[in-house]
């Protein structure tokens, strides 16, 4: 906007930035001070926030009761990493040609990938768990990576495709004269021109990858169990140990947060501006 | 003539760079989807580890029509939709102007937006949970320091409420990355336009209705689909808070088809479901990628 | 070196028809330039000549080689692009030296030659710096230091100094003058500025909606334009059209505009009245502003340094005359003018050709 402000102007929008920081913050900042505070205090009326009602212990005690979380950290890690690289790996060289080569069927191509971001898991989930016990999949982890790249391919094909797009076609042309094969500018000059693009793309396919719940729920059982079934389970066992079920949680977000807060630049240019881009 | 051209050879390696995804995402989920619309169409039934199907037409949509764990489900759906769209949308955009503001651009609220949106469902699904504990919770506990209620409420106790607070939750959860979107899309208005409206005499809300919101109509739009889209998805939150309860009051359409399914084993009648959920979203994904086509568009670029 | 042959040439998108039916000859050694307005195809030739886009019938030629089937770099050109396209992520020498990475040519050797051609083009100190460092005229200057360093049997240029200010636009134009009598490449050069393509080429085409209107010298161009449309398209200010028709009577013998009689001289009449509806074609340096002639107000004077644009209202409507110096002519001035019966053109009304009338006339 334009224009003056005028002191009353500047006082509400002060406000309401005040208001937004306090919702967003407060349930945030109440996981992180629960998580560390003893059973008795969290459950005095109102809540004792005395000194010494602080601790460690839920933490301690998390990591000694539920060996299920470790493992489910461990697991979170490989299936998301995994997802996310096998998603760059095909969904990169996709995304390239489907802005660059006028191939036939790339318009329905396109819809159809658009179109499997937007349906609930559900509407797969049945067939997919018959599919997954048939191939003997169930409770493992490549079954996790192989369902996961069902959603996460398409979404790197889509972020990608627009910034693809992006890149001046002067630039492909030139190194086509220059005597590049179609490969070698695709290595040479478009993949070290896209990589914070990228980069946001893998962040994004990560943090969604180790979010994911609906999916671990139906095909794991407890080996390949990732960490929100894990906490949700933790939830359902121990819920009214409150400050351990909030150490559990608060460790559980804490590596995707400490990402997304890391490389939020790049996770915000690229994700939101590509969903409303062609 | 020998050799092949240069459009040839792209089109080549374009063939062979999409062939893995295409064939990736149809193995993965061409089958499925297909297989739940079969699946939707028979009777199914699970006898001793054997599955036996038998055709029946449309009688597992038909039978929704008679069931009213369906019509409630649907109508806890069509409410939950309208009210998260609305309250996330309006306060996403009110979130954006602020963060547009010069006395919202530092980095400090960046952050602030970006933790909600990359905290697991399951988690934040947990984090309620223990704010709504009608013992112990956070919530019954200011409110009674504050002066606001009398004694402590039971937040997730009955139908209403239980509904409410989910959709308390998941707006929680849900106004950040609407409000990154919007934000992208006022950070496009170019400032000659608002300098020329000032210039013109345009006051501050007189900029906003004629600049500002034409400007991020397109943007308001796609914003407004993929939320609705999403609250169809919902299913973490309701696991975990409630597991639709009580008394129903807080199953939606798509924790409705999971149940059926791998709870009571109807897979017939789940799938029939699952496919409502579907032919919703699919509508839904053809009116947001109409948006998104160049001539539907009007983001300035 | 390079003999560079268009033989009808087509370019089609589905139904749309881009180009149509070109030919050209481009000679070893010579400079043409393809003149046109933004969409007319111009890019799209280029384009073909470098074997970025598939021909859709036709015969493209180098050295009496069919080209047709050939990668840009079997066919041996070097192309300086629009925006320059340099590679952002490599340094300037890096950039230059690409093509010759790609042939696997030792890294010393490409090192002298980088370093011979910076030398040429004066970009030896900004060799380890990145294009987003650099001015648009050094990103210009490395631009055809990357098409140099091949030393390419032809050169092609898309439109390279659009984006450079005018004033180095105009001193870019002897450059790549000076650049191609020393070197001899044969080049061909796409743009959509008259004067540039005038001042450079050793011939020019105009090309109007996919087809080639005309070839010639940039003189022949000018002077004896085939048709309307070149000769609207080429001059600055635009040559002026009247609309009248040949008259022979008592009065007089001419050019007749609403009541105002130009006097031609008989032969030319001659010549002419045999045609059907005609324009005449009148260029700003040929309406002279006399004693004696057609009242006119003096509507708008554009002074651009050693001569002046004198836009004049009269009955047949607006006509600019160029005088010499700055102008001392105001606006609403009445004065008179004439048009030199030497350097006129005629078109017919319809077809838009120029008539062709016997020299000496």
């Amino acid at each position: 906007m334009q224009g003056k402000p005028s002191k009353l102007g500047r006082l509400s929008i002060q406000l309401g930035l005040g208001i937004f920081g306090f919702w967003t913050l407060a349930p945030i900042a109440w996981l992180v001070v629960s998580s560390l505070m003893q059973q008795q205090a969290l459950t005095a009326t109102p809540p004792d926030f005395s000194p010494s009602a602080f601790t460690f212990q839920n933490y301690v005690e998390v990591m000694n009761s539920a060996a299920a979380l470790g493992r489910g950290l461990a697991n979170s890690l490989i299936v998301a990493v995994s997802t996310t690289a096998v998603a760059l790996a095909v969904g990169a060289p996709a995304a390239y040609a489907l802005a660059r080569f006028q191939l036939p069927g790339s318009g329905p191509i396109l819809l159809m990938i658009l179109a499997t971001q937007m349906f609930p898991g559900i509407v797969v989930a049945i067939p997919m768990f018959i599919v997954m016990s048939h191939l003997g999949l169930i409770d493992s982890r490549l079954g996790l990576v192989i369902v996961y790249l069902s959603f996460n391919l398409p979404i790197v094909i889509w972020i990608l495709h627009g910034f693809f797009l992006a890149i001046p076609v002067g630039l492909e042309r030139a190194a086509a004269v220059d005597g590049a094969t179609t490969l070698q500018i695709f290595r040479l000059i478009v993949l070290p021109i896209s990589w914070p693009p990228i980069f946001a793309t893998a962040i994004f396919a990560f943090i969604e990858s180790w979010n994911e719940f609906f999916f671990a729920l139906i095909l794991t059982r407890q080996n390949a169990q990732t960490v929100p079934l894990v906490i949700s389970q933790f939830a359902g066992q121990y819920q009214t140990v409150f400050g351990q079920m909030m150490a559990a949680a608060t460790m559980a977000v804490t590596p995707v947060v400490v990402i997304a807060i890391i490389f939020r630049q790049s996770i915000m240019k690229g994700f939101t501006e590509g969903m409303i881009k062609s | 003539m020998a050799g092949i051209t240069l459009q040839q050879r792209r089109r080549r390696f374009g063939v062979g760079a999409l062939l893995p995804a295409v064939v990736i995402i149809l193995a993965i989920l061409a089958y499925p989807m297909a297989a739940s619309l079969w699946l939707s169409l028979h009777h199914v039934e699970l006898a001793g580890g054997a599955v036996a199907e038998s055709f029946i037409g449309l009688a597992n949509y038909a039978a929704l029509l008679d069931d009213d764990s369906f019509r409630l489900a649907v109508s806890n759906s069509a409410y939950f939709s309208v009210c998260e769209v609305a309250l996330v949308v309006g306060l996403g955009l009110g979130v954006a102007l602020l963060l547009n503001h010069p006395l919202g651009r530092s980095g400090f609220f960046r952050v602030l937006l970006i933790i909600p949106w990359a905290i697991a469902p399951v988690a934040n699904a947990v984090l309620w949970k223990w704010i709504l504990n009608s013992n112990y919770g956070i919530l019954n506990a200011i409110l009674t320091e504050l002066g606001l209620i009398d004694n402590y409420v039971t937040w997730l106790g009955t139908p209403g409420r239980a509904l409410n607070m989910l959709l308390l939750v998941d707006v929680w959860k849900s106004i950040p990355f609407i409000a990154l979107l919007l934000l992208a899309g006022l950070q496009k208005i170019p400032a000659m336009l608002y300098r020329a409206a000032w210039l013109d005499g345009a006051n501050a809300w007189q900029q906003f209705r004629f600049i500002t919101l034409p400007s991020l109509r397109t943007t308001l739009a796609i914003a407004i689909i993929l939320q609705t889209l999403w609250s169809f998805k919902l299913f973490d939150l309701v696991y975990v808070l409630t597991r639709g309860g009580p008394a129903d009051g807080t199953v939606l359409l798509n924790y409705l088809a999971y149940r059926q399914t791998f709870n009571f084993l109807h897979i017939g009648s789940g799938a029939a479901v699952a496919n409502v959920v579907f032919f919703i979203s699919l509508i839904l994904a053809i009116a947001y990628i109409r948006m998104l086509r160049p001539g539907g568009r009007k983001v300035p670029a | 070196m390079a003999k560079v042959e268009l033989a009808a040439v087509y370019k089609r998108f589905g139904t749309l028809e881009i180009c149509s039916n070109i030919n050209l000859v481009v000679a070893d050694k010579e400079f043409v330039t393809l003149l046109g307005s933004s969409g007319c195809g111009k890019t799209t030739i280029l384009n073909m000549i470098a074997g970025l886009e598939d021909v859709s019938a036709g015969e493209i030629r180098m050295e009496g080689r069919v080209v047709n089937n050939l990668t840009p770099f079997e066919r041996d050109v070097a192309m300086v692009f629009q925006n320059y396209a340099l590679y952002p992520h490599m340094t300037v020498a890096e950039n230059i030296g690409f093509t010759l990475r790609l042939r696997r040519i030792s890294r010393a050797e490409i090192e002298k030659r980088v370093g011979t051609i910076a030398g040429l083009l004066e970009l030896t100190p900004l060799l380890g710096r990145l294009p987003s460092q650099l001015s648009g005229g050094q990103q210009q200057r490395v631009a055809i230091g990357r098409a140099m360093v091949r030393e390419p049997k032809t050169f092609l240029f898309d439109e390279p100094f659009s984006n450079l200010d005018a004033a180095l636009r105009v001193r870019m134009r002897s450059e790549i003058k000076l650049l191609h009598q020393r070197l001899g490449v044969t080049s061909i050069f796409v743009t959509h500025d008259q004067e540039e393509a005038l001042s450079i080429s050793d011939r020019v085409a105009v090309v109007n909606e996919g087809r080639v209107e005309q070839v010639g010298t940039p003189e022949e161009i000018y002077v004896r334009p085939v048709s309307r449309y070149v000769a609207r398209f080429i001059g600055s200010p635009q040559i002026d059209l009247l609309d009248g028709a040949i008259v022979e009577e008592s009065g007089g013998t001419g050019f007749r505009v609403g009541h105002v009689l130009f006097a031609l001289p008989q032969p030319l009449v001659h010549a002419l009245r045999t045609q059907g509806a005609l324009e005449m074609g009148v260029r700003p340096e040929n309406v002279l502003i006399a004693d004696q002639g057609t009242a006119a107000n003096v509507r708008v004077v554009n002074p651009v340094g050693p001569a002046s644009f004198v836009t004049l209202a009269w009955e047949g409507g607006l006509i600019t005359a160029r005088v010499p110096g700055m102008s001392r002519l105001k606006a609403g001035e009445a004065v008179q003018f004439n048009v030199d019966p030497q350097h006129l053109m005629f078109f017919d009304k319809a077809s838009g050709r120029r008539i062709e009338v016997p020299a000496g006339l």
